[in-house]
């Protein structure tokens, strides 16, 4: 049976007994939950960016993030994020392997290129777990920290670009503002996105398990494989624009 | 409608396992190493490249004019070179990691259209965040 999609192409589109997106109803509930989950991080981030424009001074990400595991005080600002964002965007890669090699029944290709995608997932929320420990010495705790509008200037030079007019003319209570949101909103989206990771590698455990069990040899069609690396995929999409407005912007 | 498990008839497909019906492995697909298959992933080879290359570029630019050398290019201009080059990522990891662009039209819009709400959400929220901050200025901002 080789002639399937010619079958069914002789009706419209609209006309019935074919889906008109050509694509499986599973798959395309997939890219709607995708859809509305972009809306999700989209408005977590323009909420940052609105109390971002609130506030006269902010932290700056060249002096909060210039760490790298077992390198001491060394300043190397962004160099450990870069990391983390190759790490992920490899991951991306070995993921769309496993699909392409799912598209031809390929099924060690298949496993091969899932347990690579897993490592990377693991390695990047390792990544993570470094930085939030990092930052939580240095601040103190995670969410809810510089709550106190009378400490003095000095307790946030280290976050901030000191040489700017806005620093200058910053009054503590300010300053205690911007960073104490600075820092809830830096733990709650990239919280959110690890957690989305942290899934995201426990479904390809359980599709990697059903690969090794043949349940998608015996069905036919990898295409479990294809939407689980949407999702995946996804995760990194949704990092690129993270990467951007903690980091660069 | 009793074609078993495994049975590649449309309308069954259809009723039953639409997956195998739209995956397309009834019609091609047979050699991993067959031409076909090498392009497609010397395709993904040549994204993964570029998408690290502008990665580093980023990094790059942000070390060198908004650490280093903060008063050679101004801010909002580095800010729009950021943007341009996050959707220009964006745009590779979706159409070729997630295959958008080799979906059907109407399917590829029906996804993206929606995400034109973006463009009022982003607009409406950043002025009204903008304007409550001049409102009250009386010292330098920003």
């Amino acid at each position: 049976m080789a002639h399937a999609t010619a079958t069914t192409a002789e009706t419209k589109p609209w006309g019935g007994g074919r889906s008109p997106f050509n694509v499986s109803y599973g798959k395309m509930m997939m890219w709607f939950f995708l859809l509305s989950d972009a809306f999700t991080f989209g408005a977590f981030l323009i909420s940052y960016g609105t109390k971002r424009f609130f506030s006269a001074v902010w932290p700056d990400p060249n002096h909060v993030f210039h760490a790298f595991p077992f390198m001491g005080h060394m300043d190397l600002p962004l160099v450990f994020v870069s990391l983390m964002t190759f790490i992920l965007i490899a991951s991306s890669v070995t993921m769309v392997l496993a699909v392409h090699a799912g598209h031809y029944g390929d099924r060690n290709g298949v496993i091969k290129w899932m347990l690579w995608t897993i490592i990377g997932g693991i390695a990047f929320l390792a990544c993570q777990a470094w930085e939030w420990t990092h930052l939580s010495h240095l601040t103190g705790g995670l969410w809810g920290t510089f709550t106190d509008g009378d400490a003095p200037k000095a307790i946030y030079e280290a976050y901030y670009n000191t040489a700017s007019d806005a620093w200058a003319a910053a009054t503590p209570a300010e300053l205690a503002s911007s960073t104490h949101n600075f820092y809830n909103f830096f733990f709650t989206i990239t919280g959110f996105h690890g957690f989305h990771v942290l899934s995201g590698v426990a479904f390809l455990v359980l599709i990697l398990i059903n690969t090794v069990n043949g349940t998608y040899d015996n069905r036919g069609h990898y295409e479990m494989v294809e939407k689980v690396g949407l999702y995946w995929h996804f995760v990194d999409l949704v990092w690129v624009f993270v990467f951007t407005c903690f980091y660069l912007l | 409608m009793s074609h078993g498990h495994n049975s590649n008839d449309p309308q069954a497909l259809y009723e039953g396992d639409q997956s195998k019906l739209y995956s397309g492995v009834m019609n091609h697909h047979s050699d991993i190493k067959s031409e076909e298959s090498r392009k497609q992933i010397g395709r993904i080879r040549w994204v993964l490249i570029l998408l690290s290359l502008v990665t580093i570029a980023e990094v790059g630019l942000g070390l060198a004019f908004a650490y280093y050398y903060p008063d050679v290019l101004p801010r909002p201009l580095l800010n729009t070179i950021f943007l341009v080059l996050t959707l220009v990522k964006a745009g590779y990891i979706v159409s070729v990691f997630m295959h958008l662009g080799d979906e059907v039209k109407s399917f590829f819009w029906m996804v993206l259209m929606p995400l034109l709400l973006f463009v009022w959400f982003i607009i409406a929220f950043l002025a009204d965040g903008n304007f409550w901050l001049f409102m009250n200025a009386s010292t330098p901002i920003r």
